[in-house]
């Protein structure tokens, strides 16, 4: 395994980082109390070409490889405090656009991804139901062929950028009583006759990721639209999670890593009982504890990204990645807190909005549970 | 024994033993559906592709991952060696 960077991947790492420093953090504070989503964020990333890093140059993106994609998410990361508007961006990136990519025919490919990657359309991925979570499979809502549409019926919740994508990938079944074999992706546009957005929902963390309801209601969807074969949204779905798994963290390694050089400031400059706090193993112990969650991290993610960039199939690796990197995420952000004292419980500090933003980790792309399932069922168990 | 009937071999000794425990073996034919069955649910599917990656050294495609390419012996076969004739 070779992580060593590249000169041109050096110069994309480090001006990637300086421009999410100067360009996404303003305003940050106020955007996460009114959960305000950062659309002139969102346009500037996909003119830093962020949008279509892992999209083929003939699809209007930047045709980065994994390894490339993930270290420049993660210097985006490590500059851009808003990990809410990076959660929208990396949504649009793993479950529209790679599915897109990978199951897409020509006309479709060309249809969206270009727009896709320059920004101009939002996606989404409407997967969870109501009565159906981590039991993705079970879901109820129903497409029915009627000449040359599909006609969808149903509800979604939990939808990332729900509220403002232009273009959803929506799963239904065609079939029920066929199970997991009877479902179907669908690329239904906002404008389609019978869709309709919900409620925003407000959440506890990232909070500048919008997040909505949707309804399908005799939801007309053109058949050209139908997003690989009929009964393919199984294999549609693994794809899409399996690179979700892998790279949608990425960022996260990034934060980890600012929260750290926070912390080590913090512990050198803090004088208590006449001397840094640094200084109290107590405090060291948990910055030292703080670096190694971060290398634990980046090591998860470099490998499943070189694996990938070897055109293998890294189920094992990606789950096994997401649950690292979500779980030390969290406890990095804890250890932040906990060293800053009542400062970190400060909203001004900005140390606490981390962690209220690390904690979705453990849920979306599948809960942390639902990967140690996996991960032992891939170990033969 | 063909390189073929080695591979269908090799294949169904792993369905049984993962999937199948205690299954009596005659049971499990070329044309025995697996992924319609729920005999491969979509854990099971993932093993089993890892399994066929490890097992001949072939990269399977994500749009292989399915009913279509998996559900039975025969159509697995088919899979793995189309894949061969590719490396080779
Ligand atoms: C920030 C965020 C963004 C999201 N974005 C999207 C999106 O864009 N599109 C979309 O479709 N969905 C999205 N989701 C939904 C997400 O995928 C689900 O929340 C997740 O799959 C869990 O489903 P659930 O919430 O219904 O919990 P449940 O499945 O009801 O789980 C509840 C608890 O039971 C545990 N559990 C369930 N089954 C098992 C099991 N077999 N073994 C052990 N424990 C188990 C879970 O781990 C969890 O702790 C998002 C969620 C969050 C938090």
């Amino acid at each position: 395994m070779d992580f060593a960077w590249s000169d041109e991947q050096m110069q994309l790492r480090e001006a990637v980082k300086s421009f999410a420093r100067d360009e996404l953090n303003e305003g940050l504070c106020e955007r996460d109390k009114r959960g305000e989503f950062n659309r002139e964020g969102w346009h500037k990333c996909a003119k830093f070409g962020i949008h279509g890093l892992p999209v083929p140059a003939d699809y209007g993106g930047m045709g980065a490889d994994p390894l490339t994609t993930v270290g420049v998410l993660e210097n985006l990361g490590y500059g851009c405090k808003d990990n809410g508007l990076l959660f929208s961006i990396n949504a649009h990136m793993w479950t529209v656009e790679i599915p897109l990519l990978d199951f897409g025919s020509e006309p479709q490919k060309r249809k969206y991804l270009p727009d896709l990657c320059n920004g101009t359309l939002i996606g989404g991925n409407a997967m969870t139901e109501p009565g159906s979570g981590s039991d993705a499979y079970s879901l109820r809502t129903t497409a029915e062929r009627r000449g040359d549409r599909y006609v969808l019926n149903g509800s979604k919740t939990f939808v990332s950028n729900g509220n403002v994508a232009d273009l959803v990938v929506v799963y239904a079944t065609l079939n029920r009583s066929a199970g997991p074999n009877g479902i179907c992706g669908f690329l239904v546009e906002k404008g389609y006759p019978g869709f309709k957005v919900g409620r925003p929902l407000e959440k506890m963390g990232l909070r500048t990721s919008p997040m909505a309801e949707l309804f399908f209601d005799d939801c007309e969807v053109p058949a050209e639209n139908r997003l690989g074969r009929e009964g393919a949204g199984q294999s549609l779905f693994t794809h899409s999670m399996n690179w979700e798994r892998a790279c949608i963290l990425s960022n996260s390694v990034g934060a980890m890593q600012r929260l750290l050089e926070m912390s080590i400031r913090y512990a050198r400059d803090r004088k208590q009982f006449g001397q840094a706090i640094g200084k109290f193993q107590l405090v060291s112990s948990k910055i030292v504890d703080m670096k190694m969650r971060v290398d634990q991290a980046q090591a998860a993610l470099y490998r499943t990204a070189w694996l990938q960039t070897k055109g293998r199939n890294v189920y094992l690796e990606a789950a096994l990645a997401k649950l690292t990197i979500s779980e030390n995420w969290v406890r990095c952000a804890e250890n932040a807190i906990q060293i800053h004292g009542g400062y970190g419980y400060m909203v001004e500090a900005e140390v606490e909005r981390e962690l209220r933003d690390a904690l979705g980790s453990r849920l979306y792309s599948g809960t942390s549970e639902i990967q140690r399932v996996l991960v032992a069922s891939l170990l033969g168990l | 024994m063909t390189d073929q009937s080695a591979t269908m071999s090799v294949i169904k000794d792993y369905i049984l033993e993962e999937f199948l425990p205690g299954e009596d073996p005659g049971q499990l034919t070329p044309s025995t559906p697996l992924v319609s069955t729920g005999i491969l649910d979509s854990l099971a599917i993932l093993k089993l592709i890892a399994f066929l990656e490890r097992e001949f050294d072939i990269p399977i495609k994500a749009h292989e991952a399915d009913e279509e390419h998996l559900n039975t012996l025969q159509a697995i076969c088919a899979l793995v060696d189309s894949k061969r004739s590719l490396v080779r």
